[in-house]
């Protein structure tokens, strides 16, 4: 309702996050070109998780919970398989919703 | 797949007081950038190359190059992977200093009011007119470019600089990201070991990455690191001070013009600065080099290739981060002849030269050979300065 009025100024104010100077654009679709940079991020969040859990997989092997060996032979028992069943139809229906809803 | 060489990870560069604390996430992050950089330059860049060769094209020039190639789908993903690939490196320093920016100007004041040597010296100067191509510019899509200060007694962007700059380039700079600094080092060391300068001074020395360097071969020498930017000065003093380097000057001043007197220093120096000085002051940037200098002193500065004698599909490469990273002056640059331009400014012609620095390699347990194609190396423009009384002859 105020939102008009001046306020006080953040003596501490967030780095802005735009650029000065144009983005580019490389493709002939501007959408074309937020679809690559939101993949590329795909693609360095899936690696960051990997690293993550490549670090706790180091972690239980140091600590002689878990061998390496343990984690590459690893069979889910039928509960647990279903679980993953579960999650893994999630994780497709939400990567793919643009083309099924 | 083709083995490629694994870019430095986040745990292997050069640790200190001043460097910004990181989750395990943040790190991994970083080390990711890093690998795609140099998947873009080790996979992604050659199917350019392919690309082009299959046009059947013979250009006169990088401008008949980008015409067949601007629309080609192996050059648009990797410029849309590189260009991502630099947003995402801002972005992610960004975030890592943003939530202890504080502690980070807490950190640097700690070390920069610490009592320390003599020699080891912050001077700024609020009153100092920042240039516009400096301060108006956001360089390689770096927020606020070197200059921005977010809270009083900022170093932010230099926080981030020194926390990304490893990904950026792909490791290959070293733990120290000196690599500059030391490919001159090693030239210098080479070239002309009985070359002693008692002052130097480094031109646009941003955080000091480049000059330390120095130090370890010029033990005695006085340091004097000049740039406009008081946050990377900020950072880079208490960084050095940080890193045991107690005994470099950091002044904020600017490279085109200081206050330091004339024929006072023996070796005057830049790297990677040439790129980012507009046209217009560039040769008063050469000019000051000149002044500085005492007879039988030597400037030399550190750069990217000039275009001039590369086939025109390699410039075309080489101006990507002209067009696509925020690099007004890159272009220009590459396409002056800086020899003319020092002899221009006052150098003697025969006493010009241009030549190639490299860095030794930091993994000393690699044989030379192999590294030696990807070593980091630069092309250098120099002068030495004539020694008053002698000739062309002399």
């Amino acid at each position: 309702m105020y939102s008009h009025l001046p306020h006080k100024a953040d003596p501490n104010p967030p780095q802005p996050t735009t650029l000065r100077g144009r983005r580019p654009e490389f493709t002939d679709d501007p959408m074309l070109d937020r679809l690559y940079a939101i993949t590329l991020a795909l693609v360095t969040e899936l690696s960051v998780t990997r690293a993550r859990v490549d670090t706790l997989e180091r972690l239980l092997e140091r600590k002689g919970l878990v061998d390496s060996s343990e984690v590459e032979n690893f069979t889910p028992d039928e509960s647990e398989a279903a679980k993953r069943g579960d999650i893994q139809q999630q994780y497709l229906d939400r990567i793919f919703r643009v083309l099924t809803e | 797949m083709p083995r490629m060489h694994h870019p430095l990870p986040w745990h292997r560069i050069a640790h200190h007081d001043m460097l910004v604390e990181t989750t395990h996430d943040e790190r991994a992050r970083l080390d990711t950038i890093a690998h795609l950089n140099v998947f873009a330059a080790q996979r992604l860049a050659p199917t350019v190359k392919t690309a082009f060769e299959r046009k059947g094209v013979t250009p006169s020039d990088r401008h008949e190059v980008r015409q067949a190639m601007e629309r080609d789908p192996a050059f648009r993903a990797w410029s849309l992977v590189r260009r991502n690939t630099m947003e995402m490196r801002q972005k992610t320093g960004r975030d890592i200093v943003g939530r202890q920016r504080e502690s980070l100007r807490e950190k640097a004041d700690r070390l920069n009011a610490a009592k320390g040597s003599q020699q080891s010296r912050l001077h700024l100067d609020p009153s100092l007119d920042v240039p516009r191509y400096v301060s108006g510019v956001d360089q390689h899509l770096m927020q606020g470019g070197y200059t921005a200060e977010w809270l009083d007694r900022d170093v932010s962007n230099a926080a981030n600089y020194d926390a990304g700059m490893f990904a950026t380039v792909g490791g290959s700079a070293g733990p120290h990201n000196d690599a500059a600094g030391r490919a001159l080092c090693e030239w210098l060391r080479r070239e002309f070991p009985a070359f002693v300068p008692s002052r130097i001074v480094d031109l646009g020395c941003g955080l000091g990455h480049n000059t330390l360097p120095l130090r370890q071969i010029f033990p005695t020498a006085e340091i004097i690191a000049v740039d406009v930017a008081a946050p990377m000065l900020r950072y880079g003093h208490a960084r050095a001070r940080a890193l045991g380097v107690d005994d470099i000057e950091f002044r904020q001043e600017d490279a085109t013009r200081t206050s330091l007197s004339s024929h006072s220093v023996d070796l005057v120096f830049s790297t990677m600065v040439l790129h980012e000085t507009s046209h217009e002051a560039l040769p008063r940037l050469l000019q000051e080099s000149h002044r500085l200098l005492r007879g039988g002193g030597l400037c030399i500065h550190l750069e990217q290739p000039p275009y001039r004698g590369l086939n025109p599909f390699e410039q075309f490469m080489r101006d990507w981060d002209g067009r696509y990273n925020n690099e007004p002056f890159w272009s220009a640059l590459h396409e002056s002849d800086l020899r003319q331009m020092m002899t221009k400014v006052g150098f003697r012609e025969d006493l010009v030269f241009e030549t190639r620095c490299v860095a030794p390699s930091w993994q000393s347990s690699r044989p030379t050979e192999e590294d030696f194609g990807r070593a980091p190396a630069w092309y250098a423009v120099g002068a030495w300065q004539a020694v008053e009384g002698s000739t062309a002859e002399g």
